[in-house]
């Protein structure tokens, strides 16, 4: 396989994938169902933006996000049924119990984990014990601004989070398991180690005041553009909307089982801050995975990270330790 | 134990005619296929199969079984396809329900902590500052969003999701049971008939 040269980088040499916007496949069938798939997104993000906008206090609450949330699932779901982008990741009985349980412990024992040692509760401790207000730089902003603020200071540390989960072993064991799904669903991206869901939702966001509403407006934008990420469903996205947001087609280049398109498209949310790093790659992929696609069961996904952590330790102990001796035993070619 | 009182839970079971003229060759050598993928390995005697699984891919059409027996019997009636299939799919989807279940234990005990440490930190609190009048921009006013007001505080430790998974997951195990079972059936006939 020879690949495709984006800038310095030669993309797809392990793994075939579809590089540039002009290649990638469309919506088939009638005009109904092109204009839907086209306008769906930018539709839903306009409508997010005018209900949390407008919405009286009374209904403009966290309840509300949360129902909005679990409905604009169900109906993505839907929507992978009746318009797919791969076979291939066609969401099965066992993919849906698996997702749904890491789903389930993000809400649960995840939830409660990050109440005592999120980054929210460690920021309140520092300006506590610094006397410290928030800083009130953005709250007499307008409210969308202070959405976009929001989704910027969070996503570009996860921006930066993640790219470190790509270059340096210890992240990466926590991450790598993330890597291991072969499809994409829409709760494929709750899937990974605790350790690695605790460290990606991590942010500095804490330290800025808000409007509460600001929050909320900011919850609905990142839900209709980040959500995404991980779905099986074809859209003819418009061009801005691919310019802009991270995409199901970024995503997947960055599922891919190509080593060097697996180490582009880092963003969660705004795909201009990879442009900006230049480590955004336009394209997108099918085949997902890792090791030709080995899929791991829930106690693999749970343990990886620490097994490999301690089979690496041992190796580097064992070499340093032992090193020389295993070098001397090793056989030669009697010549 | 006689586990065969509640090994119903993670297997299913079933059968299905064989055509009139098909031989168990025949029969298995259709099925052969589903038996090749990443990660089965399966042997097979004159009349019975069996296979395991393992890391199998998500894209596997039996991917929710872990092993199984397949054996044809032949009877007045006809040859009959008869199969035991487990899944620990299934198994862990039957028990899910009862780890949310403790889940929502856990929040509980621990609100019932924080209650306690709260109550006694709020006696010797100080008295808090008067809230500030949360501002809001020209911009938004003039487009007509509501002023803003102080957010109600959330429950921290609340059970209800722990409840509603535990639901989900059950209600999960009693689909997954009925249509794994069907789905497979389906294409045991599908495969057989070679179609």
């Amino acid at each position: 396989m020879n690949g495709v040269r984006v800038g310095k980088r030669v993309i797809g040499a392990d793994s075939p994938v579809t590089i540039g916007w002009e290649n990638l496949p469309q919506v088939e069938g009638g005009p109904v169902k092109r204009f839907v798939f086209t306008w769906f997104q930018p539709a839903v993000l306009f409508t997010m933006i005018l209900f949390w906008f407008y919405a009286p206090n009374s209904i403009a609450t966290a309840s509300t996000a949360i129902a909005i949330g679990i409905g604009f699932k169900v109906l993505l779901l839907a929507l992978e049924w009746v318009n797919p982008r791969y076979a291939s990741w066609r969401l099965t009985w066992k993919e849906l119990v698996t997702d749904l349980f890491f789903v389930g412990l993000g809400y649960t024992i995840l939830g409660t984990v990050d109440n005592y040692i999120g980054s929210a509760v460690v920021i309140e401790a520092i300006q506590k014990s610094f006397d410290w207000d928030k800083l009130a730089w953005f709250s007499a902003l307008p409210l969308l601004v202070q959405a976009f603020f929001i989704l910027l200071i969070f996503d570009f540390g996860q921006y930066w989070m993640h790219r470190g989960m790509h270059n340096w072993y210890p992240l990466w064991l926590t991450h790598s398991v993330h890597h291991y799904i072969t499809q994409l669903n829409i709760n494929k991206g709750a899937v990974g180690n605790p350790v690695e869901l605790f460290l990606i939702g991590l942010g500095i966001g804490g330290f800025f005041d808000f409007l509460p509403r600001a929050f909320l407006l900011a919850g609905g934008v990142g839900m209709a553009i980040g959500t995404y990420q991980h779905i099986n469903v074809r859209f003819n996205s418009p061009r801005w909307w691919l310019f802009l947001f991270n995409t199901t087609e970024h995503h997947s280049l960055h599922h891919s089982r190509d080593f060097e398109a697996s180490r582009s498209n880092y963003s969660g949310t705004f795909i201009f801050i990879d442009r900006i790093f230049g480590t955004c790659v336009d394209g997108e992929a099918e085949l997902l995975g890792m090791e030709g696609g080995h899929r791991m069961t829930i106690r693999e996904q749970m343990t990886y990270p620490f097994t490999e952590a301690w089979k690496t330790t041992k190796e580097l102990y064992g070499k340093r330790r032992y090193g020389q001796s295993q070098d001397q035993s090793q056989t030669v070619p009697a010549e | 134990m006689n586990l065969h009182f509640i090994d119903w839970i993670w297997n299913i079971r079933g059968s299905l005619a064989l055509a009139p003229e098909q031989s168990s060759d025949d029969a298995f050598g259709r099925l052969d296929p589903l038996f090749r993928e990443t990660g089965t390995t399966h042997e097979r005697t004159n009349d019975m199969l069996t296979f395991r699984k393992q890391n199998q891919a998500a894209q596997d059409k039996m991917a929710t079984f872990d092993g199984g027996v397949l054996q044809i019997e032949h009877g007045m009636g006809g040859a009959v396809l008869r199969y035991r299939l487990a899944s620990r799919t299934l198994l862990l989807c039957f028990l899910a329900p009862l780890l949310f279940l403790a889940f929502a234990q856990l929040t509980i005990t621990i609100g019932k902590f924080e209650s306690a440490s709260t109550a006694a930190a709020e006696k010797s609190k100080k008295p808090e500052k008067a809230d500030t009048v949360l501002q809001q921009h020209p911009i938004d006013k003039a487009l007509g969003a509501p002023a803003p007001e102080k957010p109600k505080k959330k429950e921290k430790n609340s059970p209800t999701a722990a409840y509603v998974f535990a639901a989900l997951f059950a209600a999960l195990y009693l689909v997954g049971r009925i249509l794994e079972g069907r789905l497979v059936k389906s294409l045991f006939r599908k495969s057989l008939r070679g179609s």
